[in-house]
């Protein structure tokens, strides 16, 4: 049950990444707005305006200057009017006391960036459609960790 | 003639035949005679039986005819009797008659005793009523008096045992003064020693102040002794909080470079891996090589700094040891490398392990870097499997300097059935970057069996590995089981 279109916010400071995010969503040829920010203040200053139209998805790296991932996520979980968008993580690293700190900070999936770019466009493929199908609950811990097909 | 004759044959033969029938009847009449003669015969027999029945009947009759005569006379003496045994009766009748007018004026004297005796019962009942009540006066009375007489003996008992006591007490007193007067003397013989003790006291008191002097000296010494060393322990506490922070640091240094050297990796794979996707009619097939052969150095050298932090890490965090199940981590392990087991058709026995006393998160590294290295180094054609057991023994039964015979060893072995190794190069294996064959053949940073090594050493463990080409390798781990 695919939405008519996504709305993807995107907060990550590579500029890399952020070609790369969007690159796959173009190859993926699904119905997608997309719109990319570069540090947690910029991010939290758009989430906040009344005039923003919120994201369906927020997909968010952890370090980025001024204000990192760990901190825009419990600011989002503790505003009502944005707590209720799903959140994925979308980190360079993968450590598993993080990954746990992080999945009991209320995000919805993990997905450690990948290095080939088949593996990117199939794991934003896998998030979009789980977010899709509008499960509104956080998934369980054996859930939280997306991993992409090794070919 | 002849016909007279004939006629008279005839009638001969006629008569003759005739004779003939009368003699056979004759015969037959004579037959019948002679059996109505022995009918008769009986028949006499019978009649002269009957007489004599009637005879002794005829005596019968005679002898009940004397028998009745008998009896008439009897009858007629009892008759008599009868007659007279009536008049009798009268008499006593008469007599009955005066007895029963007596018989009713005794009736009439007893009912007016009767009476007398009713009037005499009432006033019984009521003397009894009263003597009843009285009784019951009397009963209150006893009960009353047991409860007095009872009070007094209590109070009895009790004056008895206060006297008692008061005896006791003075014979107390009388020890007490007694004693008092013994105590008394030993008091004026402790005086006497007092004095003396005094005496010697002051002596010793000299013979005091003169050692306390040196004491002090000493004391003094001392206190210059534990200033200095003061000052060395808190230097050597500096020391402990520098090296701790400089681990720390050093920690938190490899971490964040290998972090930051990872990412351009990442980069150059990903680009790669674009221009390979979106370029890919554009390239000619040496161009797509020599791209694919940028990729692979990149991921080698990604590995290669996951496994320098992975050994810096082993070095630098705390070790903090506890009784673990290690059937548990082996699930674990299993479980990530899942995809790996099921492309070489592995299978992992780990049904002979129990529990030990480790570190668990670098355990873990261990028995994931010899699992993953059992499954790299397996033959291309024999399905994978890799045993894992352990076991407690004692020091003594294992050949080794480097273990002391009266200690208790956790024995942990993890074999398998791959190519192996030559037996000479059993200790070159664990030291780092050492490898036994070229990337080309098998991928591998040299860095997996030294962080084996090293994590054993950190559990004060040995590690020993044993193999022949082609003949799988065991590797023996020792490590204390305390």
């Amino acid at each position: 049950m695919l939405l008519k279109q996504m709305n993807i916010l995107l907060a990550d400071d590579d500029t890399d990444d952020c070609m790369f995010f969007k690159e796959a969503l173009k190859d993926l040829f699904l119905p997608t707005e997309f719109t990319a920010v570069h540090d947690g203040e910029q991010l939290m200053q758009l989430l906040t305006n009344e005039d923003t139209v919120l994201p369906h998805v927020l997909f968010l790296d952890l370090n980025m200057p001024r204000k990192n991932g760990f901190e825009c996520l419990s600011e989002i979980k503790l505003n009502a009017r944005l707590n209720g968008i799903p959140v994925i993580i979308f980190s360079t690293s993968f450590e598993n006391e993080t990954v746990n700190q992080l999945h009991k900070s209320g995000a919805f999936y993990y997905i450690r960036k990948p290095s080939q770019f088949s593996q990117f466009k199939s794991l934003i493929q896998q998030s979009l459609e789980f977010i899709a199908q509008a499960l509104t609950d956080q998934p369980s811990r054996d859930n939280f960790v997306l991993k992409a097909i090794n070919n | 003639m002849t016909k007279i004759n004939k006629s008279v044959e005839d009638e001969l033969i006629i008569a003759r035949q005739e004779l003939a029938f009368q003699k056979v009847e004759k015969g037959k009449r004579a037959a019948e005679l002679g059996i109505a003669n022995i009918e008769l015969v009986f028949q006499d027999e019978e009649k002269e039986k009957r007489a004599a029945e009637l005879i002794i009947a005829n005596k019968e009759v005679v002898f009940q005819n004397k028998e009745k005569e008998k009896r008439a006379a009897e009858l007629i003496i009892a008759n008599k009797e009868v007659v007279f045994q009536n008049k009798e009766k009268e008499d006593r009748a008469a007599e009955l008659i005066i007895a029963n007018k007596e018989l009713l004026f005794q009736n009439e004297e007893k009912e007016k005793r009767a009476a007398e005796l009713i009037i005499a019962n009432k006033e019984l009942v009521f003397q009894n009523d009263e003597k009843e009540k009285r009784a019951a006066e009397l009963i209150i009375a006893n009960k009353e008096l047991l409860f007095q007489n009872e009070e007094k003996e209590k109070r009895a008992a009790e004056l008895s045992i206060a006297n008692e006591e008061l005896i006791f007490q003075n014979e107390e007193k009388e020890k007490r003064a007694a004693e008092l007067i013994i105590a008394n003397k030993e008091l004026a013989f402790q005086n006497e020693e007092k004095e003396k003790r005094a005496a010697e006291l002051i002596i010793a008191n000299n013979e005091l102040a003169f050692q306390n002097e040196e004491k002090e000296k000493r004391a003094t010494e001392l206190g210059i002794a534990n200033i200095e060393l003061a000052f060395q322990n808190e230097e050597k506490e500096k020391r402990a909080s520098e090296l701790s922070i400089a681990n720390k640091e050093l920690l938190a240094f490899t971490y964040i470079s290998s972090h930051d050297l990872q990412e351009p990796l990442r980069k150059i794979q990903t680009f790669c891996s674009i221009i390979l996707e979106n370029e890919n009619n554009k390239l000619s097939e040496n161009g797509k090589y020599n791209f694919e052969r940028m990729q692979l150095a990149a991921g080698r050298m990604q590995q290669l700094i996951d496994d320098l932090l992975a050994f810096s890490r082993i070095n630098t965090t705390e070790l903090i040891f506890e009784e673990a199940d290690l059937k548990i981590i082996i699930e674990e392990i299993i479980s990530d490398l899942k995809e790996t087991i099921q492309d070489k058709d592995a299978t992992v026995d780990a049904s002979g392990l129990g529990s030990a006393n480790i570190i668990p998160f670098q355990f873990r590294q261990l028995m994931y870097n010899l699992i993953s290295n059992a499954l790299k180094f397996s033959k291309p054609d024999l399905p994978s499997q890799i045993v894992i057991k352990s076991s407690i023994v004692n020091g003594r039964k294992i050949k080794n300097k480097k273990l002391s015979s009266d200690k208790e060893y956790c024995h942990i072995t993890v074999k398998d059935n791959g190519i192996g190794f030559e037996p000479r190069f059993s200790e070159r294996i664990f030291e780092v970057f050492q490898k036994l064959h070229s990337k080309e053949i098998y991928s591998g940073t040299g860095i997996g069996l030294a962080i084996v090594k090293k994590i054993v050493e950190n559990h004060n463990g040995i590690i020993i590995a044993t193999s022949e080409l082609d003949k799988g390798a065991t590797f023996d781990m020792y490590f204390p089981a305390n």
